[in-house]
């Protein structure tokens, strides 16, 4: 591909966000919401349809070459999950490592490279549920690095990553050994899936089959400094973590919505009885509405690094998996037998909602962050 | 060796979670039951996850740790939610449930949530007292009694008030009525890092430095000559600690008293063996070689001490309160009759409100804001809430200083009776008296 067609294939910054919001809905309401049945049940991987949603701009707002605009992000991401939550999740894979590729200032993955991936010409994800619960002191970190001439020599392996495939990328980290055997400091760069990568498959998950998850295992694979996000990667992950997690607020609000759908699609034949339910279209509507403004106004600055915002921020993201519980609990109980049915989305988003709920940040890391952040520091 | 002789042993797949018992082996890979993890193929890999047998550890099972809240069963049923368990917490709970035997009643403490009097604090050292002492009620008592739900150790994190729901670090609450009591929180300037400086806001740190001053003589900086300073610096020196009280003014107490009264009470502190630097700004503070604390002073000088305390005043926390809609200014603004914020069935009181701009720090006010607030709750009829700027009385033994009214930036001291033993003032503002202060020997030794 020449530069020439890049630039056309480029996200155009002067697009307003209803011009955005309005291509990516038709994408989600029409090609995804016809395959979510085939993505939930046979586990297929929607590449077609994430290339539909890039070249509409769902996945190019966030950078800062676009103007940083999360909130456009955040919503194209709830337009998405509100017809499917396993490509949901893709988009948040695919948000958040073209975040990790920019915000990395190395420019061998800036420049075209990044416009590819922003129009979902190419294809990445994330692998830093370890890492992150790593850092967070949850559980070690599973990838090891060794400096070599170039770059680093990494090892180990990474039981679940989603959104990668051979000849696709995610954004990796690994603690980084000395000579010794002493760990120094930790090193993020971008794992491609070159042939000496071993993808392993996993074994079957309840939902979300059709996000393309693997096992990966590295064997002294060569990272080189072409392909390196951040060295020391700590400084660099406390800089995004706020956007990180403010990013997945998408998944929980679009799963939410799509639930408040589905109650609202049998109000007329099953009203008469449902407003016997708790949880009622209407009230979760209202929490809907607060939830999305409290995340419209954090998407204004979402690298603020203080305290106070993560908490927030932290706050929206446990609040979202916890509405998407709920309003996806709810929406079976409102559909009833037809919502049971394999077919159906409730049962579909059910699952989809109890991802939302356990995927890092699960809700009890959120709870636990929050409580270690809210504790006061005090002399051993 | 004989094999069988050692217990079987578990291992823990650090990625899943799965558990290769050696008892059970890992027939599926072709591993028989009885193998040795050790003896285990080193290609061998996680059954479920696929990670390396290196990325395995020893695992021994943990014992399950119950929260111990016997009382703490999730309820979907709204009632009141209280924040705090120190004093404020604990009245509206006691004030709510004389009013109404029935009503579910959440209690949410950051911390244990034991019921002690906090003013106590200040002169429990010299006492002798222990934490076990100073508990009066412990919060599993004090709920039982109450008959309400306790949640301890539970931070709150956000607050939607046009749902009427408390998000919380155990979940989130629904409420029909919200009782804010959380208090306030030491406000450290920059030059004093958390992690090297101790407060005595509460029980627990009071408890710490307890347990760090006991056994023997130490040396003890104090980071502020206010009103909770002078007391803890008397205090200490009672218990035989060598303290330092630093401030920036001249004097002690310089914010409240006028200059001659100051100038006693610090006579009274240095007559009690305590080292008073006045007009000595803090910079910084380190880590000695030998594991005491240097306090660097903003003049070049350096202070050695085994112990420092901030006693650099309180600060209302306002992100929830913010991000919540709530009018916050220096505290949660709540209307001075009903103590309602801003926002509607949330009340407010105690050292996180502001009133007419300015937190009010003080244990006078608190029973009657509870009761103010248990009827509003409740929706029983009461008399509006009056604020009265309460009557302050400094806790040092060896000199009583006692002050009425609300003393003023610019309003005029005058002596009304000056002796050895007693020096009386009187201060002016456009021809009243707004203030008057008696300090001297005590009349008595004042109970705590």
């Amino acid at each position: 591909m020449n530069p020439a067609d890049a630039s056309a294939l480029a996200f155009d910054p002067s697009r307003s966000d209803a011009q955005v919001i309005a291509q990516v809905t038709a994408v989600a309401d029409g090609a995804l919401a016809d395959a979510a049945f085939r993505i939930d049940h046979e586990g297929h991987y929607p590449l077609d349809i994430m290339a539909s949603l890039g070249e509409a701009g769902a996945f190019a707002a966030h950078l800062d070459r676009n103007g940083a605009r999360f909130g456009l992000a955040i919503d194209a991401m709830r337009a998405i999950s509100r017809r499917c939550g396993s490509t949901g999740f893709l988009a948040w894979c695919h948000d958040v490592c073209g975040l990790y590729m920019e915000q990395s200032g190395n420019p061998a993955l800036g420049g075209d490279v990044l416009d590819a991936h922003a129009s979902a010409r190419t294809f990445g994800g994330t692998a830093l549920s370890n890492p992150m619960k790593a850092l967070a002191g949850i559980e070690k970190m599973l990838l090891r690095a060794t400096r070599v001439p170039g770059g680093y020599r990494v090892s180990g392996a990474l039981p679940w990553v989603s959104h990668i495939a051979r000849g696709q990328y995610c954004g990796a980290i690994a603690g980084v050994y000395r000579d010794d055997g002493s760990l120094s400091h930790e090193v993020m760069f971008l794992l491609r899936f070159t042939d000496d990568v071993a993808l392993r498959p996993c074994p079957a998950f309840s939902g979300m089959e059709g996000t393309s998850t693997w096992g990966v295992r590295l064997d002294g694979h060569f990272v080189g400094e072409d392909a390196l996000i951040a060295d020391p990667a700590r400084p660099f992950l406390a800089r995004i973590r706020a956007a990180f997690v403010l990013l997945q607020a998408g998944m929980a609000i679009g799963v939410a919505q799509g639930s408040i759908d589905s109650m609202l699609e049998v109000e007329p034949v099953l009203g008469h009885v449902n407003r016997y339910l708790d949880d009622r279209p209407d009230a979760l509507q209202a929490e809907f509405d607060e939830l999305g403004a409290r995340v419209a106004k954090l998407s204004l600055t979402p690298y603020d690094g203080s305290k106070d915002f993560l908490l927030d921020v932290l706050d929206v993201r446990t609040q979202g998996a916890e509405l998407a519980l709920r309003a996806s609990q709810s929406a079976l109980l409102h559909q009833g037998a037809r919502g049971y049915l394999m077919n159906s989305a409730p049962q579909r988003r059910i699952r989809e909602a109890h991802f939302i709920a356990i995927v890092t940040p699960a809700i009890k890391h959120l709870r636990w962050e929050m409580a270690r952040l809210s504790a006061d520091e005090v002399p051993a | 060796m004989n094999t069988a002789a050692a217990p079987w042993k578990q291992f823990l797949c650090r990625a899943c979670g799965f558990i290769y018992d050696e008892a059970k082996g890992d027939p599926d890979s072709g591993i028989a039951p009885g193998t040795r993890f050790d003896d285990i193929p080193d290609d061998w890999a996680c059954p479920l996850c696929g990670v390396v047998k290196a990325d395995f550890e020893p695992y021994e099972p943990a014992v399950a740790v119950s929260c111990g809240q016997a009382a703490a069963a999730p309820s979907r049923d709204a009632g009141i939610v209280i924040v705090g368990a120190g004093i404020a917490g604990w009245s509206a709970a006691e004030a709510l449930r004389a009013l109404d035997p029935a009503v579910p009643i959440t209690l949410v403490s950051a911390c244990a949530g034991d019921r002690y009097h906090k003013p106590e604090l200040s002169i429990a050292l010299g006492r002798g007292l222990v934490p076990q002492t100073l508990v009066r009620e412990t919060a599993a008592q004090a709920a039982a009694r109450l008959g309400l739900r306790l949640l301890t150790d539970t931070f709150i994190v956000g607050l939607s008030p046009a749902l009427h729901r408390l998000r919380t670090t155990r979940g989130t609450l629904r409420y029909t009525r919200l009782v804010l009591a959380q208090g306030a929180r030491p406000a450290l300037p920059a030059a004093l890092p958390p992690g090297l400086c101790r407060r005595v806001n509460d029980l627990a740190g009071w408890s710490a430095l307890q347990r760090a001053l006991s056994g023997a003589s130490r040396r003890v900086a104090i980071v502020g000559a206010g009103m909770v300073g002078c007391e803890l610096a008397e205090d200490f020196a009672r218990a035989g600690h060598a303290v330092t009280l630093i401030d920036v003014q001249a004097q002690p107490l310089a914010a409240l008293l006028p200059p001659l009264a100051a100038h006693r009470l610090r006579v009274s502190l240095e007559a009690q063996g305590v080292r008073f630097a006045g007009s000595t700004q803090v910079a910084g503070v380190v880590v000695t070689a030998g594991g005491g604390k240097r306090i660097t002073t903003a003049a070049g000088s350096t202070i050695d001490v085994d112990e420092i305390v901030a006693a650099t005043g309180l600060v209302t926390d306002g992100r929830i309160a913010r991000a919540a809609g709530l009018a916050f200014e220096r505290g949660i603004v709540v209307d001075a009759r009903t103590l309602q914020t801003s926002a509607a069935d949330v009340y407010a009181l105690g050292d996180c409100i502001s009133l007419d701009g300015a937190p009010c720090r003080f244990i006078e006010p608190v029973a009657r804001q509870a009761g103010v607030i248990a009827h509003a709750a409740l929706g029983r009829p009461h008399a509006a809430y009056e604020h009265r700027h309460p009557v302050i009385r400094l806790k040092t033994q060896a000199l009583s200083v006692v002050l009425h009214g609300q003393p003023c930036a610019d309003g005029e001291w005058r002596v009304t009776d000056e002796r050895p033993e007693r020096l009386a003032m009187q201060q002016w503002r456009n021809g009243e008296v707004v203030a008057t202060l008696e300090a001297g020997s005590p009349p008595q030794r004042v109970a705590a």
